[in-house]
């Protein structure tokens, strides 16, 4: 009963790692048993962003290697015990991942958890497929930006060819977040809206989060924006998580702020 | 005088290039066999007529798939 999803973008930089972080932990927040899988060998960075890095011992190739246990790989996250994390190896290179390896590890991964996330690598070669070779899911981030939308119809476009799910004929689910949207630039037609998005690529949309400077600040701390109630990205997230966990939410556009009085008061004392 | 007002908008240009863009994206991506094709088509035409050029299009969206091709005679 278990899901896989893999968290893609086709291009980096567009919010990944965080976007798999939150999502992560908001399933958590939903009583879930979820664990996040960084599968950026080489690159490890979703255990800054979760604020977890002193606590890496294990790595994910050391359990597929069968050089360490997956119990003792496992690390549980503060923030919320329902979240553990697998740790991408640091030292290794993409070349050592094997199909068969990660088959096995996923399986494992599935008796224990509800939900299973990986953090895909940016890029559409060999460490991308693996991850989303077994996935019966797929979350696509994308920025409102030329080149992260047309990088992500390719990676769509492998996810459609390579995945085990397409092989055997079943489409792979796919969630479409629009990430670090600046509402006013929509609204003066510098930035592409939504609807657009959803033309070009064809998919279906799963989330949108505005662009929110707090991001920074969370990651600084290696406390993702979603524990930050006031939080507009945060607030987006929960939802987000909440629609992967089955509850209706409806997808909410990020608005335009007025600055009235108090706004802009805010503003000086902040 | 009021050009300014007839200025496209930078969000419907990038709409534009990228549909573009990934069309072709697309075609090269999954139509390995499009020289093929062509090659055939033009074998097939020239029983009738010479051709001096082919082109082939692909377009598709969630719901449907198409191609179109245009053979321009000699």
């Amino acid at each position: 009963m278990s899901k896989v999803i893999a968290v893609i973008s086709g291009k980096g930089g567009v919010g990944k790692t965080t976007t798999t972080a939150n999502i992560g932990l908001g399933i958590a927040m939903q009583m879930k048993q979820c664990v996040v899988v960084d599968f950026d060998i080489g690159q490890r960075n979703l255990d800054m962003i979760l604020g977890l890095e002193n606590r890496v011992v294990y790595d994910m190739i050391q359990v597929m290697d069968g050089e360490a246990t997956l119990e003792q790989a496992l690390i549980r996250s503060k923030a919320n015990r329902n979240l553990y994390f697998l740790p991408a190896s640091q030292t290794k290179d993409k070349s050592v991942l094997d199909s068969e390896k990660i088959s096995k590890m996923l399986m494992e991964l599935r008796k224990k958890f509800e939900y299973v996330i990986l953090d895909a690598p940016a890029g559409i070669e060999s460490g991308f497929e693996h991850t989303i070779e077994f996935a019966d899911a797929a979350i696509i981030v994308v920025n409102p930006e030329v080149s992260s939308i047309r990088d992500s119809d390719r990676a769509i476009g492998i996810l459609d060819s390579k995945s085990q799910k397409a092989k055997i004929g079943h489409e792979v689910e796919k969630m479409l977040i629009i990430n670090r949207i600046d509402p006013e630039m929509v609204q003066k037609g510098e930035m592409l809206e939504a609807d657009d998005i959803l033309e070009i690529l064809g998919v279906e949309l799963f989330g949108m989060v505005p662009e929110d400077k707090g991001v920074i600040d969370a990651s600084n701390q290696g406390q993702p924006i979603i524990l930050n109630k006031k939080s507009d990205a945060g607030k987006a997230y929960r939802r987000i998580a909440k629609r992967i966990c089955g509850i209706k939410v409806p997808v909410e556009r990020p608005k335009v702020k007025r600055k009235g009085l108090v706004g802009k008061l805010k503003g000086i004392f902040s | 005088m009021f050009s300014w007002f007839k200025k496209k908008k930078s969000a419907k240009i990038a709409k534009d290039r990228l549909q573009i863009a990934i069309m072709s994206d697309r075609a090269a991506s999954d139509f390995p066999f499009m020289e093929e094709l062509k090659r055939d088509i033009i074998e097939v035409i020239k029983k009738y007529k010479g051709v001096s050029n082919i082109e082939i299009k692909k377009a598709s969206d969630k719901d449907i798939e198409a191609i179109s091709i245009e053979v321009v005679l000699e």
